[in-house]
């Protein structure tokens, strides 16, 4: 077992009047991937995006409890969300690629946080970025070229290559193959499998079949309570809760 | 007369709704057959039959009784041995006739005067007489030839559609005639504009006094004349005036609009947007006379007095003053149109650009506005076309002298100006000068459809990137 990279503690999340999470405690671990399961509006996005503070984006919500990273609390005030969000990157539903360059979409990060003084700095990120979000063969000869024109799945990829360019410890997905096709999906699951190697990725994802293919671990949400966690294979095989039970076997959501 | 037929025509078919839809009804019921349509559309059948033909003819015939009317007359009083040499006499001598036989003339009333008039008025009886028959007569056969197609079952529902449809065709058949019609107007008295002035001598030239031409006659100007004239008319003095007040305008709008545009789409509560919102929007409801009260007896005294303790030369009439308060009131259209299409760059993008780390500004800076950027280009050409096309804070605060400057403490003035100085009062319509305001007005229309186009395509490309 690797070491808890992420700890929420209490975790509660109002949007205005409406509570969206209850009480959750959920341990992340280290250079593992997590995947967070559970029917629409159940709360698990809610959940990641404390992780990275996203939430703050939001006026109407507010968020009390703790989340601590490396056992330092973020969900404080005072903490800098610019280098919060440089160590936890985040990767969205639908691919959201800037309308720039390919080139630009990568060096946007770097720029914004002092990396890459150089142009060569600079070009060498994006190269990393790129091959490690496997799209480094298909792209490099038109790094120029606006990164709206490529396919879903390429997009996505590169979004990912984005959230790689600042070099994070966390990578959080929310979704992140439900505006895909099959064989994208399938490029996407074995690039998480790649990553998680060197980093700790959270996923959030309506596949139970994804959840079994790319998680080690897997905490199931309900009406904003996180029901049941566990090792992925016990969740799929033998959960403790009549409710997981129900889901993962399709009986409701 | 009309007002009462139309009336008459109103109330008849709308009276036939209720017989169409209860008479299908029960033929239906007699017959028991299943109609084609719902009853109210056998009621909407006829109303549409009865009303559009007969309404149709009573727009046409109104459209050419008076010019059939005085053609007949002209003739008659020409007959009757009235003399006139041109077609102003002979319109003056028809207005005669028209006002003898409305009593309001108080001239001598001759012979020929008084047959003309009593043939007129026999002519209007005639003419107002036939229209009345022939009105009726077309709403008996309308009514007619719909209530039989009515009782063999037609297809009313799909007969209604394509009736709507024509009377929705009609409709913007009419405003693009009206358009052509106003473009042609234009075009045909520039032409006669330029059949005297040289197209290159007005393009080119860099004085602007149109007063010169004053009460000559366009078609009898000699060549000496015309070298003592052909300096009178040169555009550059005006697009310049016209360019400058308006550069000065959209340094103001520009900054300031689009700062209150991101301030509003990106920054303000939901509380300050709906108070705010508003009351900058009402700025674009200020009448333009209003902004001119203001730019002519606040702002441009006040600059003169600066100017005064500065020991500068200020003209109480300054290109500077107008183009302030014209770039106050074009700041909601630029603000307005920013704050839409800031707000419509889609949240994602902007998630995409916090996720890696951006702070707010730096996303406005480098993800929402560039990615805005071809929108907020076409609501700035927007208003610059706007700018162009003002006129009345110009009048007031701007002056009238054409100078070729680019001092903006001197007075200046700008084409939509100069037309107005040229119409205002007596014209002789064939003098040049009179003439050079329709050729303002085409370089105008020209100018702001070139705008208008390219901030279109614009905007249409920021749409297709984001659909």
């Amino acid at each position: 077992m690797n070491e808890i990279k992420i700890k929420s503690k209490n975790l509660n999340v109002y949007y205005g009047e409406k509570q969206a999470l209850f009480d959750v405690n959920l341990d992340l671990n280290e250079k593992e991937v997590t995947a967070l399961i559970g029917p629409s509006g159940c709360g698990k996005s809610t959940f990641i995006r404390c992780i990275n503070r996203m939430n703050d984006v939001i006026d109407i919500c507010k968020v009390s409890g703790n989340i601590e990273i490396d056992g330092v609390e973020i969900n404080d005030k005072n903490l800098d969300v610019v280098s919060l969000r440089e160590r936890v990157g985040m990767v969205f539903q639908k691919p959201n690629p800037f309308p720039k360059s390919i080139y630009d979409n990568i060096s946007y990060g770097p720029k914004i946080h002092g990396k890459g003084e150089t142009k060569s700095e600079l070009d060498e990120i994006v190269e990393n970025s790129l091959k490690k979000a496997a799209l480094w063969e298909e792209v490099k000869d038109r790094l120029d070229e606006p990164g709206t024109g490529l396919s879903g799945g390429q997009q996505q990829r590169l979004c990912i290559a984005r959230a790689i360019s600042v070099n994070p410890e966390v990578i959080l997905m929310d979704e992140p193959c439900s505006a895909l096709d099959p064989i994208a999906t399938a490029k996407i699951e074995e690039l998480i499998d790649e990553l998680k190697k060197t980093y700790t990725i959270v996923i959030v994802t309506h596949s139970m079949a994804q959840a079994v293919r790319v998680s080690q671990k897997t905490g199931f949400f309900h009406l904003g309570k996180l029901i049941e966690v566990g090792k992925t294979e016990k969740i799929f095989k033998n959960p403790d809760n009549k409710m997981t039970q129900d889901y993962i076997t399709g009986r409701f959501g | 007369m009309n007002f009462v037929l139309i009336f008459l025509i109103t109330i008849f078919s709308l009276s036939l709704f209720f017989y169409g839809r209860s008479k299908t009804k029960s033929i239906s019921i007699e017959k028991n057959i299943k109609l084609n349509a719902l009853p109210k559309f056998y009621g909407y059948y006829l109303v549409l039959w009865c009303s559009i033909p007969s309404l149709v003819f009573l727009l046409i015939w109104t459209l050419f009784e008076p010019v059939i009317i005085k053609s007949i007359i002209i003739e008659t009083a020409a007959n009757q041995g009235a003399i006139f040499n041109d077609k102003n006499e002979a319109n003056l001598i028809y207005e005669k006739i028209k006002a003898i036989y409305a009593g309001t003339y108080f001239g001598d009333i001759d012979t020929i005067l008084k047959e003309s008039a009593l043939s007129y008025a026999k002519f209007i009886n005639l003419f107002t007489n036939s229209k009345i028959v022939l009105i009726f007569a077309i709403v008996i056969a309308s009514v007619i030839y719909s209530l039989k197609k009515i009782k063999n079952n037609n297809k009313a529902r799909d007969d209604v559609e394509v009736i709507l449809k024509g009377l929705l065709f009609a409709s913007s058949l009419i405003a693009i005639l009206t358009t052509l019609g106003i473009i042609f107007s234009l075009l045909f008295e520039s032409i006669k504009f330029f059949s005297v002035i040289n197209i290159f001598d007005y393009l080119f030239g860099t004085n602007w006094s149109p007063q010169r031409a004053f009460v000559r006659d366009a078609s009898a100007i000699t060549a000496e004349e015309y070298d003592e004239l052909k300096d009178a008319f040169g555009f550059i003095p005006l697009i310049a005036g016209t360019s400058f007040i308006a550069f000065i305008a959209m340094l103001v709008a520009v900054p300031i609009g689009l700062f209150s545009g991101i301030y509003m789409a990106e920054y303000a509560s939901v509380k300050i947007r709906r108070i705010s919102k508003p009351i900058i929007e009402i700025l674009a409801g200020i009448p333009t006379v209003v902004y001119g009260f203001f730019a002519a007896l606040t702002v441009g005294p006040f600059f003169r007095q600066i100017g005064e303790n500065l020991g500068l030369t200020v003209s109480s009439e300054s290109a500077l003053a107008a183009g302030l308060i014209m770039g106050i009131m074009i700041i909601p259209y630029v603000s307005s149109l920013s704050d839409d299409v800031i707000n419509s760059v889609p949240q994602s993008l902007r998630d995409g650009s916090y996720a890696v780390g951006a702070t707010k500004s730096e996303t406005i800076k480098k993800v929402v506005i560039p990615a805005a950027l071809p929108g907020i280009i076409g609501s700035v050409l927007l208003a610059v076309s706007r700018a162009i096309g003002e006129t009345m804070i110009v009048v007031m605060a701007a002056g009238l002298a054409a100078n070729l400057t680019i001092n903006p403490l001197e007075s200046t003035t700008t084409i939509t100006t100069q037309i107005v100085m040229i119409l205002v009062g007596d014209q002789e319509f064939d003098s040049p000068k009179t003439q050079s305001a329709f050729a303002l007005g085409l370089t105008l229309f020209i100018a702001t459809l070139v705008l208008n186009y390219i901030a279109q395509r614009a905007v249409k490309k920021y749409r297709e990137k984001y659909d």
